[in-house]
């Protein structure tokens, strides 16, 4: 049996002078996939933030691939560069001197300073290659800021797929997206997820994608509310305790 | 009338030698550091910078320091200072600043009144004089450029990363915090060695208007980068020896020639992208669904 990839134990977060996310305890097991849902200011992206040592932690604990995070949100080298994020935006405002083969190829390089001629040959063959699998071979001279959100996303997922990982965390990564744009979105995470064995946290708003595509949901809203299957977690009345009495959830009858 | 024989006296001259070599290697540094300073949206944060300086000069004077020692450390602590109050103040960044840059230039003015001796070198200090560099300034700038090259060039990914999305860079292992600090210190020792030649009121444009020519012309990151600190230093140069053959100010002449190349590269990029672009969307019609 597989240890889990990251346990995450009584964890609490303070932002600016209150309790964002409130004694948080799971485990996301090998090559699954956990949805983090909740309404806005539930604490989803805090959490995220928590998890990935990019906040401090009030109180608890998190352990990433057996290694715990340290108090100042440090991880060992070689565990940091077992991990992928897909943000919910970039900031390339106005025009931004930056190619997508340059931007995958920052995903290949190890944590730490770095001569730009270093493995020159290997790096150019990953970045070819995480481009070709995205389907995005076509876009690998063009600037980062010249790409439609759908293209981006993608190009974000080449970033991801650039050398081998274990842990993908997606912080509402389709916010924006069109429906078709973020169907093929889904359609190649989940390809990627099976083809690396991806072990995948997200945050979503998106409640039809997380039925569909987790194996595990988190309700937060603030604390957690439940967690378990889709099945078990996005009925009715749990959405309703989740949300607010004003939501009002249904069911495509052609996913029942 | 400027004729080649003005322009050889000029040029034979040593405080003109090392006005040039000065200007060459202050305008490569300004466009190197600006062309990370400018994508992250730091442009009015080296202006707040130079009009601290002035602040860091006179309270040198007020306590009988060389006003150039004292430059260096005060910048640093200044720059440190006021990123603190913008990382921890919930005001825009813009008001901050404005507060800041004023208030420290209005304290300089104020106390450089009671200073007898130095009312005369306002002017110096507020459009620089780049035919006092000398060679130990030369000296520092040099290394300085070595030291911002050295660390850009090993840093590449770390500073990308961090000017798109801080939470992606923290992610995947840069030490964002350490990253931010140290490239402000850099600008800030930037700044504060670049004052004596370029003064208090021109500085932010060594820092921006290269950078923004280059992003203007390039699509390659490490290309960009070169192409600011050479448009920098090129621009440095022109415009020195049209100050040097015209007698006219020489940090005012680098800027109207920083300028005029800004406008060429707005010219040349507008061409660039018609050549560029129509390829690409064919080919993505046939490709991509989005």
């Amino acid at each position: 049996m597989h240890s889990p990839v990251l346990v995450v134990n009584d964890l609490s977060v303070e932002r600016s002078g209150r309790l964002a996310v409130e004694k948080v305890s799971f485990e996301l097991p090998s090559e699954s996939e956990t949805a983090v849902v909740g309404p806005n200011g539930a604490g989803k992206s805090t959490l995220v933030a928590a998890i990935l040592g990019l906040l401090p932690r009030s109180t608890g604990d998190v352990q990433i691939l057996g290694q715990p995070l340290s108090d100042n949100g440090n991880l060992p080298g070689e565990i940091r560069s077992q991990i992928a994020y897909v943000p919910q935006s970039l900031a390339l405002q106005g025009r931004f001197p930056l190619s997508v083969a340059e931007f995958v190829g920052f995903g290949f390089d190890p944590p730490g300073p770095r001569w730009p001629w270093r493995d020159r040959r290997e790096r150019q063959s990953a970045i070819e290659q995480a481009l070709d699998r995205t389907g995005c071979i076509d876009l690998r001279n063009r600037l980062l800021s010249e790409l439609s959100g759908g293209q981006l996303k993608r190009v974000m997922l080449s970033f991801c797929v650039v050398r081998p990982r274990q842990l993908l965390v997606l912080d509402e990564a389709q916010a924006g997206l069109d429906v078709p744009s973020n169907e093929r979105f889904q359609q190649l995470l989940l390809q990627l997820r099976r083809q690396e064995g991806w072990t995948v946290l997200h945050v979503s708003h998106d409640l039809d994608m997380v039925r569909r595509s987790s194996d595990q949901v988190l309700g937060l809203n603030r604390r957690l509310c439940c967690s378990g299957s889709p099945d078990h977690t996005l009925t009715p009345e749990r959405l309703i305790d989740l949300y607010g009495p004003n939501v009002v959830p249904y069911r495509h009858q052609c996913h029942g | 009338m400027v004729d080649t024989q003005s322009l050889a006296l000029v040029l034979a001259e040593p405080f003109m030698q090392r006005a040039l070599v000065g200007g060459l290697l202050t305008g490569a540094l300004g466009g190197l550091l600006g062309s990370v300073a400018v994508l992250r949206e730091l442009s009015f944060f080296s202006d707040a910078l130079g009009h601290s300086a002035l602040l860091g000069i006179t309270l040198g004077i007020l306590i009988g320091v060389n006003p150039t020692l004292v430059l260096i450390p005060f910048a640093v602590v200044f720059a440190i200072l006021v990123n603190q109050l913008v990382e921890r103040s919930s005001l825009p960044t813009d008001a901050l600043l404005n507060i800041v840059y004023s208030t420290s230039l209005a304290a300089a003015i104020l106390f450089l009144s009671l200073v007898e001796t130095y009312r005369g070198g306002i002017r110096q200090l507020l459009f620089g004089d780049i035919l006092g560099v000398s060679t130990l300034d030369l000296i520092v700038i040099g290394l300085l450029l070595a030291a911002a090259l050295i660390y850009l060039s090993l840093s590449m990914r770390a500073q990308v990363l961090l000017t798109l999305n801080q939470d992606l860079a923290g992610a995947v292992g840069v030490q964002t915090r350490w990253h931010r600090l140290a490239f402000i210190v850099l600008l800030a020792v930037v700044v504060a060695v670049s004052i004596k030649a370029v003064g208090v009121l021109l500085i932010s444009a060594f820092v921006v208007i290269p950078a923004c020519a280059g992003r203007l012309l390039c699509r390659r990151f490490p290309v960009y980068v070169c192409v600011s600190a050479a448009l920098g230093g090129s621009c440095a140069l022109l415009g020195l020896l049209a100050s040097g053959v015209t007698n006219l100010p020489s940090g005012p002449s680098v800027v109207m020639v920083q300028f005029l190349g800004f406008l060429a590269a707005m010219i040349l990029s507008s061409g660039i992208f018609r050549r560029r672009q129509r390829p690409v969307a064919e080919s993505l019609t046939i490709t991509s669904s989005d």
